[in-house]
């Protein structure tokens, strides 16, 4: 055991050392998606800013893409993480790993490079297999794709033989299950066609089933892993839970992709099943609700990592307000037929994709800093424990700004520009330049600000957090953590 | 099939709707605590939040003209009667899965967030 | 161990949850299969790519209560009448400039992508290119070169993106085509531009 509060690597196992590289590049990319997301933001105010040098549609592309990798590859991370200790083994084909680490890091930075500074190609087939493929979340070109998926089967290579060889917990069990399944669905974005219609109901399968389902699933076995080290919850009960939310999020949310077929010449009972099964998309976040009061009125609130904890319960509430209460408010056909498509879409997005996503990265970078520093104490009245508070304030203040000033202006618009002026162009340009849209967007712009100060102290804070900290971290349970 | 929204009742259709959401998790909510903590009185105010919510419904429902078809309909009733029963269902089960422990020596357990 | 009522047992919940997931998948495959039948191009509400030739249009239908496209006479584009695979070869270019100019992340299609600039779902037929006889060439000439034609009050321009004349009107051939795809009346409340002929010719209305 090396001293405590000082950065060893030799206080983490292979797979940890591995996922600490995972963190790093996630942390810098989350970086860039706010960088270009205050870029793009500044073009809807300066609409000349950057014009014809990096373009609102390059900002946005970065934007989008850096969050979609920095999520995944904090999600791959948290999975490195959690294997050893999960699997009760070493990682098997570590090498192999760590190889393609490197070799997914210099791909992600080649694509980076094209947006900036190819960025469009003329109209034939080695623009979608070099450039661009032009759909958005998922724009890497083809030749990317390839790299992704053979990087996600080694990966997925790594996990499988890893329980295989040491142990199959439930945790385990679902993972490599939700795994396989994200990874398949990738590649129903990986073709060309030129029909639009069947080009986004493919689409969707990608983006609503990793966001709605797989992603939910993959997030909660992290968590649930997380709960039976930072609290100590016993394994049994934290696996049952795993299965029920399963059972849950699945059940409705594979149906719920109908949600997404009623405007893109799918057929009529869409509608139906897209809003029968959206209305069910809030149960399995009810049903944590309760399950949360619960543990937390049995047992002694009492944790070994405070900001790994706060970020656990904002992961909860985030993602409550953020995919249930937004993704409601928006998603019967009647009215989505006014909300589809506008700045509507924009604020759910963003408050459902940090709420129940970025949170619960940013609570595994904890995680890895407390055990990075020789498991430090991160409890009560740490030193320096401003830090994570108010990184963790200014993160929140700025992200319910751009919310709420995208929902004003995705109401002005469903009603000035769907409505009233049937989506026509003038109707489009009618309703931007409404009062209530111009300011919406400078009170977004600045919650950006106050965003991205929050992404700088948590840059700092991950990077100091437990530093001369002598006080070892507090003692929570005895082994209840091994038995599977 | 549909009856889109009328534009006088946008408002009412998102305020309904988030307060649906809301008034379902507060009920979750109200009636978890009232039963950890054992304090029936707040049970009432559980079933405030689950009347709000069905009233939301409601509102939510003929703005939306879901009561216009047979379907739309019976979604809506399916909601008020799922969101009812959910958090009991829920609760039984918390009490189920964590029978084997030994509730009156506390263990150093926490939240399960997920 | 203990007490356990069965409802409550891991085990129970592992199957349900598996069974749950099937189920759903099963569905949703079957969904899919019956949905390609409505979204191929010819399909039930996608029209074929030679649809081109003829004139599209969007009209309020009682009967059903919503917008629907209307499929009028013919009217070829840039006035000449294509085959179905020269019409599909045509559509396909347009397509996939627009994925290799990434219009989706500043536009929307069928309400799909980014909303810094106008839905395009209905661009065919918007009232802003003028009259029906300037459209094609409109479109074409703003596509090349839409720097220096600001169309709106609040100085917000599509940049050039190195469109050549060829791509440009491939990509007004498959805004011609998309426009006439059944969406289910999105957007609504949408009116197209006048394309009536001389008072003569009523061409009946079918639909796709
Ligand atoms: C964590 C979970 C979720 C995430 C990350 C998420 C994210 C998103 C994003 C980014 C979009 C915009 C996609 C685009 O670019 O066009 C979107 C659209 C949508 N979401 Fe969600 N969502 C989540 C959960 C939900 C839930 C639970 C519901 C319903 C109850 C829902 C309903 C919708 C609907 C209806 C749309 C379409 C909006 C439109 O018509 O433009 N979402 N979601
Ligand atoms: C400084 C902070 C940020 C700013 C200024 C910002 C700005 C923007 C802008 C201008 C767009 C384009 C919207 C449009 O097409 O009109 C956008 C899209 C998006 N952003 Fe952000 N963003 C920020 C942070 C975030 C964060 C933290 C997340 C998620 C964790 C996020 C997720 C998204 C998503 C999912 C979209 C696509 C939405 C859709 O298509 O509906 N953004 N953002
Ligand atoms: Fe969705």
């Amino acid at each position: 055991m090396t001293a405590l509060g000082v950065f060893d690597s030799a206080n983490l196992n292979g797979g940890q050392k591995l996922a600490m590289k995972y963190f790093a590049v996630s942390l810098a990319l989350f970086g860039a998606q706010v960088l270009f997301g205050v870029l793009a933001g500044l073009q809807y105010l300066f609409p000349d800013f950057l014009y014809g040098v990096i373009d609102f549609s390059v900002n946005r592309t970065l934007h989008v893409n850096a969050l979609v990798v920095w999520l995944l590859y904090g999600f791959i991370g948290g999975t490195y993480w959690m294997l050893e200790d999960e699997a009760d083994h070493k990682v098997v084909g570590l090498g192999l790993g760590n190889l393609i680490f490197w070799v997914l890091t210099l791909a992600v930075v080649v694509v980076v490079l094209v947006y900036l500074l190819v960025q469009v190609g003329p109209a034939e087939m080695k623009s979608i297999w070099l450039i661009n493929e032009g759909r958005e979340y998922i724009e890497a070109p083809r030749w990317a794709d390839i790299g992704i998926v053979v990087a996600v089967l080694v990966f997925f290579f790594n996990v499988v033989a890893t329980f295989a060889k040491g142990r199959y917990t439930g945790i385990g069990g679902v993972l490599v299950m939700d795994l396989l399944a994200l990874a398949g669905l990738y590649l129903a974005g990986m073709f060309y066609t030129p029909n639009v219609s069947v080009d986004q109901f493919w689409w969707w399968w990608v983006i609503h089933l990793w966001v709605e389902a797989t992603w939910e699933v993959l997030v909660g076995c992290i968590m649930a892993y997380m709960l039976i080290v930072t609290l100590g919850v016993r394994r049994r009960i934290v696996e049952t839970w795993l299965y029920i939310e399963v059972a849950l999020m699945f059940g409705s949310g594979i149906l719920g992709l109908g949600h997404h077929y009623f405007w893109i010449g799918t057929p009529q009972y869409w509608l139906t099943i897209g809003g029968f099964f959206s209305a069910l998309e809030p149960v399995p976040l009810v049903a944590m609700v309760v399950h949360a009061v619960f543990d937390s009125g049995v047992h002694r609130l009492k944790n070994s990592n405070h900001p790994a904890l706060a970020w656990t319960i904002a992961q909860a509430a985030g993602n409550f307000f953020g995919a249930g209460v937004w993704g409601f408010m928006h998603t019967l056909p009647q009215i989505n037929l006014y909300t589809h498509g506008t700045q509507w879409s924009a604020s759910h997005g963003h408050l459902a994709f940090f709420g129940a996503y970025s949170t619960a990265v940013i609570a595994f970078f904890y995680l890895a800093a407390q055990k990075s520093r020789g498991n430090v104490w991160m409890s009560g009245n740490l030193a320096g424990g401003w830090k994570w508070k108010w990184s963790m304030a200014f993160l929140w203040m700025g992200m319910i700004g751009m919310t709420m000033a995208l929902l004003i202006a995705g109401y002005e618009q469903s009603q000035i520009e769907r409505a009233i002026e049937g989506s026509s162009w003038v109707g489009y340009f009618t309703a931007q330049a409404h009062p209530w849209f111009v300011q919406a967007m400078k009170w977004r712009q600045i919650s950006g600000y106050l965003f991205s100060l929050g992404y700088v102290l948590l840059v700092w804070d991950l990077f100091t957090i437990g530093k001369r900290e002598t006080r070892p971290i507090a003692e929570l349970h005895a082994p209840s953590a091994q038995p599977a | 099939m549909i009856e889109p929204v009328a534009l006088a009742d946008f408002f009412t259709v998102f305020f309904t709707a988030a307060l649906v959401i809301l008034c379902g998790g507060l009920y979750a909510l109200l009636f978890a605590y009232a039963r950890v903590k054992d304090t029936p009185r707040l049970m009432p105010l559980a079933y405030l939040s689950y009347a709000g919510l069905a009233v939301s419904a409601l509102v939510l429902a003929h703005a939306a003209h879901l009561f216009d078809s047979a379907f739309w309909t019976l979604v809506v009733g399916l909601m008020l009667a799922g969101y009812l029963v959910a958090p009991h269902g829920i609760w039984h089960l918390c009490v189920g899965t964590h029978g084997d422990e030994d509730h009156a020596a506390p263990e150093p357990e926490s939240p399960r967030l997920v | 161990m203990t007490t356990e009522a069965w409802w409550a047992s891991p085990s129970l919940w592992r199957k349900s949850a598996i069974w749950i997931t099937g189920g759903s998948f099963v569905m949703l495959i079957f969904l899919t299969f019956d949905t390609m039948s409505y979204i191929q191009a010819g399909g039930k509400q996608v029209p074929g790519y030679s649809i081109i030739n003829q004139r599209v249009d969007y009209q309020f239908d009682e009967a059903k209560n919503r917008y629907v496209p209307v499929i009028g006479p013919e009217e070829p584009l840039f006035g000449k009448k294509l085959t179905e695979a020269e019409a599909a070869a045509l559509v396909s270019k347009g397509k996939l400039n627009t994925q290799a100019k990434n219009c989706m992340e500043c536009h929307t299609l069928l309400g799909n992508g980014a909303y810094y600039a106008p839905d395009l779902t209905k661009a065919w037929l918007d009232p802003s290119w003028g009259s029906k006889e300037v459209r094609e060439q409109q479109m074409v000439e703003f596509l090349m070169n839409p720097q220096d034609r600001l169309h709106n009050g609040i100085g917000r321009r599509m940049p050039n993106l190195g469109i050549t004349e060829e791509e440009a009107r491939a990509t007004v051939a498959f805004l011609k085509w998309m426009s006439a795809i059944n969406t289910l009346g999105f957007p609504h409340n949408f009116k197209a531009i006048d394309q009536s002929d001389a008072p003569a010719s009523a061409a009946a209305p079918a639909q796709p």
